[in-house]
């Protein structure tokens, strides 16, 4: 008996003399867990060695009390894995139903009949039954960000990891895809990277934000969103306390730091809000003061 | 939650079982690819018509089913290789591993395979064995020059192009082996032109996946027989075949099926060498005019 989770203790993975991550210890269970970071933080590296298609640099991984660098455990993982990486090539010709096809017999569904039902089953989940015949190179990004989406839903895996998987989607089908991820993370552990806050907001128990390969938070999307409570105010012009400034769509100006001015017109903080302001360290006298355009 | 974990059947199980659905599933790629389409039309056409002309010695025509067969074959064999390579993050974490993949793909061969032996006895209807064509062999002889010149390069060719697939990048690479090939066989048919009864000459002539047995010798129709034997120099070509599948199989092996590869691979390599010289020292000493 082995308790149905992920574990990594002390990972770390380098490519040459870059150091993707250091010193990550984390411990998964059933749930959606939203990985948050900077371009360049490790979410695609973690993803990877979660997948089993990167072995760590030092460090030990168990997914499913298995151990990836064993290659007999490493089929045992992939048995029970689904994975959509940050790009997925096609082969030329395909189609959405023979790619999808091609990738449940190599998760050996090796009888037809059950394996073409289920890739049925998977294009319908993420909106692709009527473009099953349509060759996936004749097909939008978003279209075949699904795709990809589709293949690591065979199976209804009991590990699934994702890396930004509502890229280029638009906002009905993201919404569409949060259902059946949600309704999977009843009984799997459902990893996913993002740099849709909202994405995670509305999925995610737990969130994971890292920085620079380290870990910067692990713990529930609420507590992390309620760390900016009281520190996001709105204001006509940027202010010059705030750690980050935009200007919205009512042409004022959101601002986030550690300090908001006494009498400014406090803002409901957001999980983006509360990312941002992990990320530019939360210090109580922010060196410096950047606009960016939202 | 707590769940049973186990690490799944054995390995060597569920790849047998999706071994042969996946294997069908590249030979269907293969088969229905117009360059191998192609390929195969025109070397039904000209060895079951004859080629369309009269011809004097067989080595005027028999050298196509090997290009067609064998040689688009292995280009068609490294495109079908190189395809799944973009979707290499997705497949490379299923849990049929590469060697697995690379097999089904090298069963693609059996279908060039078939339309060499196909070939084989289009070429006998038209250049019947008792045919003053093929020389000083013996009949025997003459049918194993014929397999090892039309059937064995339409089975290793595909074989070829997997094993270059898996391990080269450069999308021509095929191509270039190709005409590299062509090249060679090309330049010691020259040299043994030359030098007919050297030893050195036939052994550079046998070094290579394909081999002219016969020239015509003069303009009165002389058929020469080179030196030689036919018989190993088809052992000769199955150990390259060997040495392919076994090169293309070592790309992604691990643990003990690597090092069970790699000892695979030495003594396949000493078997081959054997037979290349048995082959080149085998069969007539010397060039025989008929």
């Amino acid at each position: 008996m082995v308790t149905a989770s992920i574990s990594l203790r002390d990972v770390g993975r380098t490519f040459g003399a870059t150091r993707a991550l250091a010193g990550v210890d984390l411990d998964l269970g059933p749930g959606v867990t939203g990985l948050l970071g900077p371009n360049g933080a490790g979410k695609t590296t973690l993803l990877r060695l979660l997948a089993t298609a990167l072995p760590p640099s030092q460090g030990k991984v168990r997914v499913l009390g298995l151990d990836p660098e064993v290659p007999a455990e490493r089929t045992g993982i992939r048995r029970r894995l689904g994975y959509q990486p940050q790009e997925a090539g096609f082969p030329r010709g395909f189609t959405a139903f023979a790619f999808v096809d091609y990738i449940a017999l190599l998760k050996e569904q090796s009888q037809p009949a059950a394996r073409h039902a289920e890739v049925r089953r998977v294009l319908d989940l993420t909106g692709l039954s009527d473009l099953g015949a349509k060759r996936i190179r004749a097909m939008s990004g978003g279209q075949r960000r699904r795709v990809s989406l589709a293949q690591a839903l065979l199976g209804s895996p009991p590990v699934l990891i994702l890396d930004e998987p509502t890229t280029g989607v638009d906002p009905e089908q993201r919404v569409t895809l949060r259902t059946v991820l949600a309704e999977l993370a009843r009984t799997s552990i459902v990893v996913l990277s993002t740099h849709q806050t909202e994405d995670v907001a509305a999925l995610c128990e737990r969130v994971i934000v890292l920085d620079r390969g380290r870990v910067r938070y692990d713990g529930p999307v609420t507590d992390l969103t309620g760390q900016a409570a009281g520190r996001v105010w709105l204001a006509d012009a940027p202010d010059p306390a705030a750690s980050i400034s935009w200007r919205t769509g009512t042409g004022r100006y959101r601002n986030v730091g550690t300090r908001a001015r006494d009498g400014a017109e406090h803002a409901e903080p957001s999980l983006e809000d509360a990312y941002l302001l992990l990320l530019r360290g939360g210090s109580p006298e922010p060196e410096t003061t950047q606009e960016v355009t939202s | 939650m707590t769940t049973t974990i186990t690490p799944g059947p054995p390995e060597a199980v569920a790849a047998r079982a999706t071994l042969v659905p996946l294997a069908a599933r590249e030979t269907r790629r293969f088969v229905l690819n117009p360059v191998f389409l192609f390929a195969v039309a025109m070397a039904e056409w000209i060895t079951w018509t004859g080629g369309g002309g009269a011809t004097t010695e067989i080595d005027e025509v028999n050298g196509y089913p090997a290009v067609f067969l064998g040689g688009f074959g292995m280009m068609v064999a490294y495109w079908l290789t190189r395809s799944m390579r973009a979707s290499e993050p997705v497949a490379g974490v299923t849990p049929v591993t590469r060697p697995a993949r690379t097999a089904a793909l090298c069963t693609v061969a059996i279908v060039p395979f078939c339309c060499g032996v196909l070939t084989l006895f289009g070429f006998l209807r038209s250049y019947p064995v008792g045919d003053a064509v093929y020389g000083a062999f013996s009949p025997p002889a003459r049918i194993a020059v014929l397999v090892g010149q039309i059937v064995v390069p339409s089975l290793g060719g595909p074989l070829l192009g997997v094993a270059l697939g898996r391990w080269v990048r450069f999308p021509g690479a095929a191509f270039v082996l190709f005409l590299v090939i062509f090249g060679w066989v090309e330049l010691v048919t020259i040299l043994t032109l030359w030098h007919q009864d050297s030893l050195p000459a036939a052994v550079l002539r046998l070094f290579s996946p394909f081999a002219f047995f016969t020239v015509q010798a003069d303009s009165d129709g002389a058929v020469m027989a080179w030196r030689g034997s036919p018989w190993f120099f088809i052992g000769w070509q199955l150990a390259l075949c060997a040495i392919a599948v076994l090169v293309a199989l070592l790309r992604g092996a691990e643990g003990p099926v690597r090092t069970r590869t790699i000892r695979a691979l030495a003594i396949t390599g000493a078997v081959a060498v054997i037979l290349l010289v048995l082959a080149a020292t085998g069969g007539f000493t010397y060039a025989v005019a008929t």
